[in-house]
C-alpha cells in the first residue's frame, strides 16, 4: 500500500461535484482504490488519470444524469443563451428599423435556453417539457427561415447563420432528450 | 408487482447481496465490475446506489474509516426485503420472457 494521494486540485474538483452526503465516503472510497490498486498496479501517472476520469464521470452524472445528450444540450442552450442575450442588447442599443420584433425574438431565445438549462437540473416537469418542445420547434422553424433569408440576402450576416444553425440543433437535441428520457433505464448510468 | 429493475440496477443489487456485511462503495464497485466483466465508472455505481436507496431497495449506515482512506467514513449498504423481492421479480420476468425462445446458433466471423 502507498500513502500517496491524488493531486489536490482533483480532490477539490471531486468535492465540488459531490453532494454533501457523499463527500466523505466517496472521496474515501476513491482514495482507498487509488492507494491500494491503481498506484501499485499502474503507477502514479495512470492512477492520476484514472482518478480524474472518476471525477469527470461523477460530475457529468451529477449535472446531467449521465446522459451525453444532455451534456450536448447544455452546451447548445448555453450558446443560444449568450447569443440571444448579445442579440437583444445590440438590437436595443442600435435600434435599427424592426428592432422591437428582433428584441422579442431574442427574449424568446433566452427564455427557451434558460428553460432548457433549468429543465436539465430540475427534470420531470411535464408542463415545462411541453413548453420546451413547442418553443424549441417554433425557434427551429425561425432558425430555418433566418438561414434561408441570410443565404439569399445582399449582405451576408454570419451571426444570423450561426444562431439559426444553433437553434435547429438545439431543437433536435431538446426533442431527443425530452422524449428519449422516458425510455431510459438503469443501464444508461453505466 | 413493482417496477422491474434495469440490468445495471440488478448488477449493483446483486453485488450488495453477495458482499453482505462488506458492501461499501469501493467493494460494490469491484463487485459490479466482476459481475458485468467490464470496467465501470464509480459515478455510475454511486448514482445507482442513491436511486436504489430512494426506492427503498437498499439501506445504508455510516461507519468509521480506516487509515488507507485517510480516516474517511465508509457507507455500508444492505439489501432490504423490498430489494430482495425486486430481484426475485426481475429474475422471474427474465425467465418468463425467455420461455419458449430458441436462439439460432451464434455466427462466427
Amino acid at each position: 500500500m502507498t500513502t500517496k494521494t491524488p493531486p489536490c486540485w482533483m480532490e477539490h474538483l471531486l468535492l465540488l461535484a459531490l453532494a454533501r452526503r457523499h463527500r466523505e465516503t466517496v472521496t474515501g472510497d476513491l482514495l482507498e482504490e487509488y492507494r491500494e490498486e491503481q498506484v501499485p498496479r499502474h503507477g502514479r501517472l495512470r492512477a492520476n488519470l484514472w482518478y480524474l476520469r472518476q471525477v469527470a464521470d461523477i460530475a457529468v452524472i451529477r449535472l446531467f444524469g449521465g446522459s451525453p445528450m444532455k451534456y450536448v444540450l447544455a452546451i447548445l442552450a448555453s450558446t443560444t443563451l449568450v447569443a440571444g442575450g448579445w442579440l437583444g442588447i445590440m438590437e436595443l442599443l442600435l435600434q435599427h428599423p424592426g428592432y422591437f420584433a428582433r428584441t422579442v425574438t431574442a427574449c424568446c431565445i433566452i427564455a427557451q435556453a434558460g428553460g432548457t438549462l433549468f429543465y436539465l437540473r430540475a427534470q420531470g416537469q411535464r408542463v415545462l417539457r411541453a413548453v420546451l418542445a413547442f418553443g424549441g420547434t417554433a425557434l427551429a422553424a425561425l432558425g430555418l427561415v433566418s438561414i434561408h433569408r441570410v443565404l439569399h440576402a445582399a449582405h451576408f450576416e454570419g451571426f444570423v447563420l450561426i444562431i439559426g444553425v444553433a437553434l435547429i440543433l438545439q431543437c433536435i437535441v431538446t426533442l431527443a432528450v425530452l422524449f428519449g428520457a422516458h425510455r431510459s433505464s438503469g443501464l444508461h448510468h453505466a | 408487482m413493482s417496477e422491474l429493475l434495469g440490468v445495471f440496477e440488478q448488477a449493483v443489487l446483486l453485488a450488495v447481496l453477495k458482499l453482505a456485511d462488506e458492501a461499501y462503495g469501493r467493494s460494490i464497485l469491484r463487485g459490479v465490475q466482476t459481475g458485468l466483466d467490464r470496467e465501470v465508472a464509480a459515478g455510475a455505481v454511486y448514482a445507482t446506489l442513491d436511486r436504489l436507496e430512494q426506492k427503498g431497495l437498499i439501506a445504508s449506515r455510516l461507519e468509521e474509516g480506516t487509515a488507507v482512506r485517510g480516516g474517511r467514513a465508509r457507507r455500508f449498504y444492505t439489501i432490504t426485503a423490498l430489494g430482495v423481492r425486486s430481484l426475485h421479480e426481475s429474475k422471474a420476468a427474465l425467465k418468463q420472457m425467455w420461455r419458449g425462445a430458441k436462439l439460432p446458433a451464434e455466427a462466427h466471423a
